[in-house]
C-alpha cells in the first residue's frame, strides 16, 4: 500500500512509531496528485512547495520528539470559501478575482496547530449554491457529477490526492458529494465547529466539517476542529473533547429509528436495498430499530429555500450589484430572484424552523440515531438536469441531491454519511446516520462500528478507475 | 399565469425598489424564477404559528419551545 492509499489514522500511527515520515506521505499525495489531479479537476490550487516545506518541518519536530497528535505530519485539503492567510479565497467564482485572505479561518488555524499539512484549495460549486460542482468529475466515473457543493474535497479524498479535507455544508453540501464519491462526511452539531473565516451560503444553515476515508478519521478532525469561537454568532461553548470511538462493535441497547416516512419515498430502489442492509447489519450488532414519523416533512423544502435563498441574496448584494457579469448564470439568477422574496416569507421560514426543531427534539427522545439514505440516487451523470420517479414525479437533481439532506441543516442536528454499497453500475451508495444535539460520539460509534464489521473498498477501486479513465 | 404571479416588467420592477436594476433580457427569467421561489415557500403560509418566533439565532442543543403545528 502507497502512503498515500493510507487511512489518516494508519498514517498518524505510522508517523508517531516513525516508520513513515511526513515527507514521504507529502511526496505520495502529491505524486497522487499529479497522476489523478488533470483527470479530476478537484483543485483550484495546489500548493506543492508550501506542502513540502511544512513537511520537512513537521519530519524535524516528530524527530525532536515533540509530536502533536494524529494530524501531524498529515496532508489534507480545504474547500476554496475557507480562508488562508496570504491565499486567495476563490469560491470558485470570477467575482473573488484578485482576493486574498488576510488571516487564517478558525478552522485553518486549528489544523495548523495541530500538525497538519495544506496541500491545496479544493473546488466548490460556485459560492457553494449548487449541488454538483461541474468543474470537478466523479472520482470513481468522469462521465458523472461530483456532488457538491464540496465536490473537489469529496473527490480528492476519494481518489488520494489528499488524506482528508474539509467541507461546508448548507443543504447537504459535506454529505452529498461525500456520498456520491465513496467516503464520509460529517455535518457537525450547528454551532459546533466555528465559522469564522469561511465564506457564507446562508448563516442559519451552514456548517464546516470533515471529509474523510473512515469514520474513525473524521473524529480524529472534529477533535481538532470543535470548540467555541466568539468570532462566530452561532458558536457553542461545548468543552473539549476527544471524539475518537473505541473500538467495540456492540450497539446492544441502541435505538435505531428507522423512518416510515419522507426518507424512502422517491429513492433509488438500489440505494433503498443498500442502506436496509447496512441497518440490518446495526440490528446484527445489537441495535433495536424503532420505526419513526418525521415530522413536519411537507414543510422541509419550504423552509431551507426560505432560509437559504433571502440569506445568500444578502451576502451577495454588494457584488450582484457591482460585478453581476461575474457569476455563473445559475446563481446569478437565483440571487437577483432572492431580492423578489419578502421579510414576511423569510420570518415564516425562521417560526417554522423552530416548530422543526422541537417536533425533531421530541422525536429524538424515543431513539439514539435516525438512519437513513443520504441521498435518494447515486451519481447522476453530468449532463442530466432533471429525474424522473417511477410514479411519473419529475425532480431537479439539486432538489433530489438537497431533500434529505436538508433536515439537520434546518434542525442542526448532526449527521454523518456513511459508505454503504455500490449501485449497478458501481457508483457509491451513502447511509446516513442523524442525532442529537451534540451527540456526534454516539453517530461516530455506530459508523465505526459499522466500517470495522463491514469494511468497505475505501477508494482503492477508485484509484485504478483513475489511473486508467476510459475514453 | 395565475393572479399572483409576476410578470416580467414587475419582475424589474420589483428588483429596482430593492435597488437592483436588472437588464431587461433578463426580466423574464427572473420573473419565472422569483415565483418558482414563491410556489415553494407558499406552503408555509398553511401553518398555524401563533405565537412562535422565529428561530433566528439559537443554540442546536436547547429546546425551549412549546408551540405546537
Amino acid at each position: 500500500m502507497q502512503p498515500h492509499e493510507l487511512s489518516l489514522a494508519e498514517a498518524a500511527d505510522a508517523i508517531r512509531a516513525r516508520r513513515l515520515s511526513p515527507v514521504e506521505l507529502v511526496d505520495s499525495v502529491l505524486g497522487r496528485v499529479e497522476e489523478a489531479e488533470p483527470h479530476l479537476g478537484a483543485y483550484v490550487t495546489v500548493a506543492a512547495e508550501q506542502a513540502r516545506r511544512a513537511a520537512a518541518e513537521a519530519e524535524h519536530e516528530v524527530a525532536q520528539g515533540c509530536y502533536r497528535g494524529p494530524l501531524h505530519g498529515i496532508p489534507m485539503a480545504l474547500k476554496d470559501l475557507i480562508d488562508v492567510s496570504g491565499m486567495p479565497t476563490t469560491a470558485s467564482s470570477r467575482v473573488r478575482a484578485g482576493h486574498r485572505a488576510t488571516a487564517d479561518s478558525a478552522v485553518a488555524a486549528r489544523l495548523g496547530a495541530a500538525g497538519a499539512i495544506l496541500l491545496g484549495k479544493t473546488h466548490t460549486h460556485e459560492f457553494a449554491f449548487g449541488l454538483t460542482t461541474p468543474q470537478t468529475r466523479n472520482a470513481w466515473d468522469p462521465g458523472r457529477v461530483a456532488g457538491g457543493s464540496s465536490g473537489g474535497s469529496a473527490v480528492a479524498v476519494a481518489s488520494g490526492t489528499a488524506t482528508f479535507a474539509l467541507g461546508t455544508d448548507t443543504g447537504g453540501s459535506i454529505r452529498v458529494p461525500a456520498a456520491l464519491n465513496g467516503v464520509v462526511g460529517l455535518k457537525p452539531t450547528y454551532g459546533l465547529v466555528p465559522r469564522h473565516g469561511v465564506t457564507s451560503l446562508s448563516w442559519s444553515l451552514d456548517h464546516v466539517g470533515p471529509i474523510t476515508r473512515t469514520v474513525e478519521d473524521a473524529a480524529l478532525v472534529l477533535t481538532a476542529l470543535a470548540g467555541h469561537d466568539p468570532r462566530d454568532p452561532a458558536s457553542l461553548s461545548a468543552p473539549a473533547a476527544d471524539y475518537r470511538p473505541g473500538p467495540a462493535t456492540d450497539l446492544t441497547g441502541l435505538r435505531v429509528g428507522l423512518p416510515r416516512t419522507y426518507y424512502f419515498d422517491h429513492v433509488h430502489p438500489q440505494v433503498e436495498a443498500a442502506v436496509r442492509s447496512a441497518v440490518a447489519q446495526l440490528e446484527a450488532l445489537g441495535a433495536q430499530l424503532v420505526e419513526v414519523d418525521i415530522p413536519m416533512t411537507r414543510y422541509i423544502q419550504a423552509t431551507q429555500w426560505g432560509l437559504m435563498v433571502p440569506e445568500a441574496g444578502s451576502y451577495h448584494e454588494g457584488s450582484l450589484r457591482t460585478v453581476p457579469e461575474r457569476y455563473q448564470e445559475d446563481v446569478r439568477i437565483l440571487l437577483e430572484a432572492s431580492e423578489l422574496m419578502s421579510a414576511g416569507d423569510y420570518l415564516r421560514a425562521q417560526r417554522a424552523r423552530t416548530l422543526m426543531r422541537a417536533e425533531w427534539a421530541r422525536m429524538l427522545e424515543r431513539v439514539d440515531v435516525i438512519a437513513a439514505p443520504t441521498v435518494p440516487m447515486p451519481a447522476v451523470r453530468a449532463d442530466e438536469q432533471t429525474v424522473t420517479w417511477p410514479d411519473g414525479t419529475t425532480e431537479s437533481v439539486s432538489d433530489a441531491y438537497v431533500r434529505l439532506c436538508a433536515p439537520a441543516n434546518i434542525t442542526g442536528v448532526p449527521a454523518l454519511t456513511v459508505p454503504v454499497g455500490h449501485d449497478a453500475a458501481g457508483m457509491p451508495i451513502g447511509l446516513q446516520l442523524l442525532g442529537r444535539p451534540l451527540d456526534e460520539p454516539t453517530l461516530l460509534r455506530v459508523g465505526h462500528a459499522y466500517q470495522q464489521t463491514r469494511p468497505g473498498p475505501r477508494g482503492h477501486t477508485v484509484r485504478s478507475r483513475v489511473s486508467s479513465p476510459s475514453p | 399565469m395565475s393572479a399572483v404571479e409576476l410578470t416580467p416588467a414587475e419582475a424589474a420592477r420589483w428588483a429596482a425598489r430593492a435597488g437592483l436594476v436588472l437588464p431587461a433580457e433578463r426580466h423574464a427569467a427572473v420573473a419565472a424564477v422569483a415565483d418558482h421561489i414563491h410556489r415553494v415557500v407558499a406552503v408555509l403560509r398553511e401553518l398555524d404559528l401563533a405565537d412562535v418566533p422565529p428561530a433566528a439565532a439559537y443554540r442546536a442543543g436547547q429546546e425551549e419551545h412549546d408551540a405546537a403545528a
